[in-house]
């Protein structure tokens, strides 16, 4: 119940910000522009339709995601209002509980938004049929998204919000380029091999859930595709768990 | 009675980073506060009144020193669904509504509905915020409307022990006042205040006991009857004859006498039982006395003249 109360107060005060609906409505008309950019494109109209769809959806929710996340801790330290509500009945692990659930329901809610429009479109620009593998992707998003929550959310811990942004958005930027620091792990030199084994296994592979290309291109396809997407859902869910529990740690040990 | 608070030696310190400066916040503070009673905890700014405030909510942690609150080690959770707490400046969620914000603090409490309805409603009636302000934002709210939105969420679960920090500060003075009357009523009500407050002629209103914190050393602490005593009378006389030979005798019986006029003198005396003897001596010369007048110390100059005395001023 608690949770749950921090939980939809957070939702609340997250969607009473103008720049969560800014962008949510710019992913929305990219996503409803994909028809004239598949029109003016030389490409398939439908290739550009799906990619122009689920970029839009990556790029907004990776945005409410880490504007949401950053602040949610720190903005209660600075107004004061953690104040009233830790020195009630309120475990510190359920604080911070309920903010990521917060958090994480509104990108959720943005992303649910947004692959709505994108699943309507694609059923009226591709003969009144509904491309089921899109959703996979979205689903993918969303907890890619998940796990950049969870990342921002510990890192609002301790960190101030501006370092907060570059730490979450550098390591979800790093975290991407998972084939490059795979190959950093093979490299000759040691301290090389050393800082990419590091980076490539210690931070979090935001990579994994980049199924785009997949799905948009049937030549490149994914081996056991079900249990490749299964597998990463439970590394989101396994790695976000940690993450939040060491935010409890820190958080438990915080003056307010 | 048994004490609501007991605090034994608690201590915070603050370093910087480089753990070369020190700040010590709180000084070895060893305190009681009685069940029932409104305590008063005075003190000038950053003596260290709301860090002892916060130390016992468990929003900041102690360097030393250990408290009991409701017979349970302070920063118990299970405990804190007996307290409240206003903090100094009252910030909340503005974006919601009074009723919606009373309606969150009760959640926290996991009061169910309907009591929970009940409860928010009670307590916004017992504060006097208007009825038609309940379901209005609270970014539009006054500082009076947001005050008492702040004592009605610290009402919310019927607290055996509040802490109300400068419950009443900057508010106007029919405000001020209504609040003052508020939070005196708990003490009818049989719930123990924690009272930090700048504004000395309320707490002398309506606390029972007081202490007096000054750069986190607690200076004095007792009754506000034992620390006010010591009544002084002020006489003003005036008479043709007062100043032949009339200010030596009146200054054998009060040494402290001083002169307004050629024929007003002021006399303070703290004995009052001298009062008789000066009258019979004045009315004897053919003087006159234009006025007596009981002065009672107030809180004030007990405050001021003890962080004085401990500045060496």
């Amino acid at each position: 119940m608690v949770i749950l109360a921090i939980a939809q107060q957070t939702i609340r005060e997250a969607f009473r910000r103008r720049v969560m609906w800014v962008f949510l409505i710019s992913g929305v008309f990219l996503i409803a522009l994909g028809p004239v950019f598949g029109f003016l494109s030389p490409k398939d109209s439908q290739t550009v339709l799906r990619s122009l769809g689920l970029a839009a959806i990556l790029l907004a929710g990776l945005f409410t995601t880490i504007v949401t996340c950053i602040y949610l801790i720190p903005v209660e330290i600075e107004r004061r209002t953690i104040y009233t509500v830790l020195s009630k009945p309120v475990q510190r692990y359920e604080f911070v509980l309920g903010k990521f659930l917060g958090g994480f329901a509104t990108v959720f809610v943005n992303i649910l938004a947004m692959g709505f429009v994108f699943l309507i479109m694609l059923y009226f620009n591709e003969g009144h049929k509904l491309p089921t593998e899109m959703v996979k992707g979205v689903v993918m998003t969303f907890f890619q998204m998940m796990l950049l929550a969870a990342l921002s959310i510990f890192f609002s811990t301790f960190a101030t919000p501006v370092i907060n942004f570059f730490l979450s958005f550098g390591i979800f930027l790093v975290g991407n380029l998972s084939s490059v620091t795979d190959s950093l792990t093979t490299n000759k030199n040691l301290g090389v091999r050393l800082a990419g084994n590091v980076v490539h296994y210690l931070l979090p592979n935001f990579g994994n859930f980049n199924i785009q290309n997949s799905l948009i291109h049937p030549t490149q396809e994914i081996i056991n595709q079900g249990v490749f997407i299964r597998n990463n859902i439970i590394y989101a869910c396994i790695y976000s768990a940690v993450l939040l529990t060491l935010a409890i740690l820190i958080f438990d040990r915080r003056e307010v | 009675m048994a004490a609501a608070i007991s605090i034994q030696g608690l201590t915070k310190k603050y370093v910087d980073v480089w753990q070369k400066q020190e700040v010590v916040a709180v000084n070895n503070l060893n305190l009681e506060v009685e069940e029932g009673e409104i305590f008063g905890f005075l003190g000038r700014n950053g003596a260290g009144k709301t860090t002892t405030i916060k130390m016992l909510l468990g929003l900041v942690f102690p360097t030393a020193g250990d408290a009991n609150i409701l017979g349970k080690p302070m920063g118990d959770n299970g405990i804190k669904s007996q307290l409240a707490y206003l903090p100094e400046e009252t910030y909340f969620y503005d974006s919601m509504t009074g009723w919606d914000l009373l309606d969150f603090y009760a959640r926290l409490f996991r009061i169910p509905e309907p009591e929970r309805s009940r409860r928010v409603k009670l307590s916004l009636e017992k504060v006097r915020l208007q009825p038609d302000a309940w379901k209005r934002n609270i970014r539009g709210y006054s500082k009076g409307m947001r005050q008492r939105t702040g004592i009605a969420q610290a009402l919310i679960n019927d607290p055996k022990l509040l802490f109300l920090d400068e419950p009443t500060s900057g508010l106007d003075p029919i405000a001020h006042s209504e609040l003052r009357e508020i939070v005196g009523s708990l003490k009818e009500e049989g719930k123990t205040v924690f009272l930090s407050s700048h504004q000395l002629a309320d707490v002398e209103l309506i606390c029972s006991r007081v202490a007096i914190i000054h750069r986190g050393k607690l200076l004095k602490t007792g009754k506000i009857t034992d620390l006010v005593a010591g009544e002084r009378t002020e006489m003003v006389v005036q008479g043709k004859a007062l100043n032949n030979g009339m200010l030596a005798k009146l200054k054998a019986i009060v040494p402290n006498i001083s002169a307004e006029s050629n024929d007003t003198l002021r006399l303070s005396s703290e004995d009052s039982s001298k009062v008789s003897a000066i009258i019979d001596l004045v009315r004897g010369a053919q003087g006159e006395v234009l006025s007596i007048v009981p002065h009672k110390r107030t809180l004030e100059e007990v405050f001021v003249e003890t962080v004085r005395k401990e500045d060496g001023v």
